[in-house]
Order: structure tokens, then sequence, then C-alpha cells
């Protein structure tokens, strides 16, 4: 069995989850254009979500076919993107990431700033801050997209194409080009791409 | 030609409900189908598709209306998960009594207790004896295309039975995969319009589900039996002209994999069948000729179909994701209709069953290779050890 490379996503219940789910479902859908083998889903537990309370979103990539695809968590993400930055404070979103990790925030302080709540960085590569708020000030709070239903507000509008580029810079684990191809707002994408902050450990 | 979407379960099964154009839909929220339920409802509230679209007080209300709308000659949706299915289940037997076509969605989910979402296919098994036809669907694609064929042959006028469209509660529902969405004029070409036969009419009075005297009980319970085992032929008819309207071939009832030269197999229906590839793809590259028997319809159960593909090899393993306490051979619901279709065949397999996938437990690859080691056991000593194995908790 090829590796596949691991993604989650968190985000406060609700207000973010459509943007949550945006990022996953963009890496994923730009990955699947590059002929890769993919899986996006929300976390089946965090589900039905209440205001606020964490949740998290998934992406799997993979050269080849995904061969157990019913798990129902990424237990050893490579890249981690916080929609909602503050759980860096109280989750360890961290968990289960095994080394030459990327972690990337919704923030406008630095990553040395955040660097500071991270009481354990080994498994960090890379910890990278992108001001989505700033770069596109839209936060789609839908729920047409939850629950395996259909989403009915467009996929990468808002700031989950900010981060899902931010993303694509970090990690490179999509190209800019693809991700583009596959976002509602590839303008937004393209900034998160161009203006995130990277520090290397 | 078609197009290509990126489709949960929930969203082919909506796709394929809105293009089978129905009437009625009826619903009252649990999870995990009831996604279906909100893109239908968005489907309805932007004049996509114009059907009537009640919701419910309760699971038990839900299936009356649906009852009542298929009575009337409306083509008909509906869908629940776990305890949402047997809170209804007293409406079951009166709906394929009344020889109403309903499709109803089962996305499975464990029964209680305690309260879990995970996929379990005990609540749709329970239902088994309803006189609905029932099978399982592997992916999204397959979702998809079982409802446009369990109408079709629901409502083909040699059968005209209900349907449990069932497939795995968040493994199928909620995880997305590629869905090929066929134009409507082949969804139209598949599928006529409902023509019910005797439908309730303030024109044409006429009563459905009388009480009666016992002695009219048997007639009525033997038509009922003739009718899903009419449902046979129609269902090859309906895979055949399947495959020649939208180019994907099933097999109407087992499908298999890697079987030519298989000594062992595994028999399983629904989700799972993906990582069981797998791990044959594994084992056989470690020499231990193993291969799939999946069954896509448990009713009406293709009796002769399983006899001729069993009896061809040496040890049958029935993956369990279902549990009846105290059936014969103690395991699950499955193996028991197995054993069954076979004894009439003088050339039988050794068949043990394997309960997996519990509370909606993924059954790894790692678990497929225990399966394999206990058939190749079987099938070199010639007996086996136990019935029934609990993948997790044996050596």
């Amino acid at each position: 069995m090829g590796k596949v490379q691991e993604i989650t996503v968190w985000a406060s219940g609700v207000v973010q989850d459509k943007e949550a789910r945006d990022v996953a479902q963009c890496l994923a859908a730009a990955a699947a254009k590059e002929g890769k083998f993919i899986q996006a889903f929300d976390n089946y537990v965090d589900l039905p979500d209440r205001v606020n309370v964490p949740v998290r979103k998934y992406a799997r990539i993979s050269d080849s076919e995904i061969e157990e695809k019913y798990l129902y968590e990424n237990h050893n993400p490579e890249i981690v993107i916080l929609v909602e930055p503050t759980l860096v404070k109280g989750v360890d979103v961290l968990q289960g990431m095994k080394g030459d990790g990327c972690l990337i925030l919704n923030t406008g302080r630095s990553p040395e700033e955040i660097l500071k709540f991270i009481p354990d960085k080994t498994p960090l590569k890379k910890i990278a801050c992108v001001d989505a708020m700033k770069i596109c000030p839209k936060a789609v709070i839908d729920f047409s997209g939850s629950e395996g239903a259909v989403e009915a507000a467009g996929v990468g509008v808002g700031i989950g194409a900010v981060l899902a580029g931010a993303a694509a810079k970090v990690s490179g684990c999509v190209t800019i080009d693809s991700l583009m191809s596959e976002v509602g707002n590839p303008e937004a994408a393209k900034r998160g791409f161009d203006e995130v902050t990277i520090k290397e450990l | 030609m078609g197009t290509k979407k990126f489709l949960t379960g929930l969203g082919a099964t909506a796709t394929a409900v809105k293009m089978a154009d129905v009437d009625v839909i009826t619903s009252f929220p649990i999870r995990p189908y009831t996604g279906v339920m909100m893109i239908l409802s968005q489907m309805v509230a932007n004049g996509e598709l114009d059907a009537e679209f009640i919701h419910a007080d309760g699971e038990h209300a839900q299936l009356s209306i649906s009852h009542g709308a298929s009575a009337a000659g409306a083509r008909t949706f509906t869908g629940s998960s776990g305890v949402g299915v047997t809170y209804a289940f007293e409406t079951y037997s009166p709906i394929s009594g009344g020889r109403c076509p309903v499709q109803m969605l089962i996305a499975d989910r464990t029964l209680d207790p305690p309260g879990d979402f995970g996929s379990e296919h005990t609540d749709a098994l329970g239902c088994r004896d309803q006189g609905w036809i029932m099978g399982w669907a592997e992916t999204p694609q397959e979702v998809f295309d079982n409802t446009l064929i369990y109408y079709r042959v629901g409502e083909d006028p040699r059968v005209r039975l209900p349907q449990f469209n069932c497939h795995d509660g968040y493994f199928v529902s909620h995880i997305p995969g590629d869905v090929e969405i066929p134009e409507q004029s082949q969804v139209d070409e598949f599928l006529p319009p409902y023509r019910p036969v005797d439908p309730l009419d303030p024109q044409n009075p006429l009563g459905h589900g009388p009480q009666i005297f016992p002695d009219q009980g048997p007639a009525l319970e033997a038509m009922r039996h003739n009718a899903m085992m009419a449902a046979m032929p129609v269902i090859e008819e309906a895979i055949d002209d399947f495959g020649r309207i939208f180019g994907r071939k099933y097999a109407p009832f087992v499908e298999e994999f890697m079987t030519d030269d298989a000594e062992l197999v595994f028999f399983i229906n629904g989700a799972h069948a993906h990582t069981a590839r797998y791990a044959i793809k594994h084992l056989r590259e470690r020499g231990i000729k193993v291969g799939l028997v999946k069954i896509r319809f448990i009713r009406p159960w293709p009796t002769d179909v399983l006899q001729e593909s069993l009896s061809r090899f040496k040890a049958v393993g029935v993956v369990e994701t279902n549990s009846s306490f105290g059936i014969a051979r103690g395991g699950g619901i499955l193996a028991p209709e197995v054993c069954g279709s076979l004894y009439d065949v003088p050339q039988r397999p050794l068949i043990a069953s394997f309960m997996g996938g519990l509370g909606g437990e993924p059954i790894t690859l790692k678990e497929f290779d225990f399966i394999a080691e206990k058939l190749k056991k079987i099938a070199e000593s010639g007996k086996i050890e136990k019935p029934v194995y609990w993948l997790g908790f044996e050596e």
C-alpha cells in the first residue's frame, strides 16, 4: 500500500464548518486534478456539530489507490490547518504527527508568537501564518454541505481558499495552478500562496 | 454524455431520486441518512424537483404516509437509519402486502444501546422477512445505480414490491466518491413512469389491506412469496438493460473477484468489499488463493446462483456486519442462509462466519488476513474447528 498523505483541518463548529470543509475539499480536488487518489470528508464523530465546538475535516492524498478508506480519523497528519487559531492553545492539534509536519494558522500573529503555545515542537518542520480574513474578508456560514449532503454555496469562495493556497505553498501537497482551477475564488488562493509567512524549524 | 461528480452515497441517492422524478418524499431526521433529505428538500425548494415533500412526526408516520402515497399511485421515496428503521417496523408488512413499491434508503446505523452512529447491518437485516426487496451498495456509484434499478424492479407489474435500498452509514453515506451522472434521457429510457395496477382513486373506488378471515391468509402470503420469486428474472432483465443503456454491467446477484482459481473466498455484502479486494491482492502475492463473492441482493436471496458459485470453493468465510443473538450456529444472519442454500448441494464448501465491523468499526486489511488464515487452515484440515469467529477477540 502506498503512503497516504493526511491533511487535517480544525475549526469552530457551525460558524467555520463550511470554510474548514472547503479547505479539505479544495486541496483534495486539486490533487485529484493532478492524477492523485484522494478522499475528503468530515470527521463523523464530531458531527452533528455544535457552535464553537472543535470540529475536524480531512483530506487524504495518495499516489496509489487508497486501500483502507473507511478510517474515521487521520491518525498521522502531515499537514494541520487551523481555521480557528486559538485551538492551538487548548487542543493537541499535532497529535499523531510523525515529524516533518506543517502547521498553518489563520492568524495575523507571527509564527514566532504562535510557537510559544506549542509545548512540543519536534514533529514540526514548518509553521506558517496567514491572515485569511484580511485577504478575503468573507467567511461563509452555510450548512448545505454538512452530513454528507451536497454543497450549495460554492466551494472555495471565502477564507477557505486563502488557507488552501497557504497550505499549497507551505507543504507543496498540490500546485497553486491546480488549486486555482478548483476554488471558487482563485485570486484569494493565490494571495494565500503568496502572502503566507513561513518559519522553518 | 453524462457528467462526473464527486458525491457521497447520500448525494448519489438524491441525484438518482431526482432523475427518477419521484412524486412524494417523506422524511424524518436521523443520522446518517438525514443528508439525503437535506438535499432533496433543497431541490424541491429550488424548483429543481417537482415533488411533495412531507416531513413527518416520526418514522412510523413517515412510512405510513409513504404507504398512502404509493397506494394512490405516486412514485415514493423515503429513508431512515438505525432505530428509525426499527421504529417504523409495523408498517413494512402492510406496505409490501399492499404491493406498494415504496423505495426506502437505509444508511445503516448500529441499533441502540448504546448510541452509536457507526454502520452495522442489523437495522436493515432485522426487516429482511417483511416482503421488501433488499440489497447493499458498495460505492456511491453503485448507490446511484441501485436507486434506479430498485424502482424499476419494484414497480414492474410482475413484482410490485417495496425496496430497501441499503448502504453502509458513514463509509458510503458520508465519504464521497466519483459518480457518473447519466443523461436524463437514459434514465427515462431505463425507468418508465410508474403505472400502478390498482391505485386508490375516488373515481374508481377499491380497498387495500382489508381485514380477512384466516382461510384467506395462505393465498395472500403465497402471492407475496410468488411476487418475491418473480423478482429474480426481473432483476436479471433490469441489470441487462442497465448495462445496455448506461454502459455499466453488474452481476445481477453475486459479484465475484479473483475467484477463477480460488480455493478460499470471503463472502460479503456492502462497503467492506472494498478493503477485501485489496486484502485479496496482497494475500495472493503471498500465494494464498483467495477470492471474493459479494452478494448484491439479500431479498430475494439468490439460492441457485450461490449454489453454483460457492460449491466451487474449499472454504467460505462469511463476513457478518450484523448480529443475531442465539441464531443457528451462533453468529450472524447471513451464514445460516448461506449454509441453507448449500445444504442440497452434494459438493459443499466448509463454511465459517466472521463477526466484524460491529458498531461501525472498520474491517482492516489485517483482519481479512486473519480470516484468510483461518480459511486456509479449515481447507487444509477438511474441517471447521468452530463455526463463528469474533474478529479482534481471537488468537
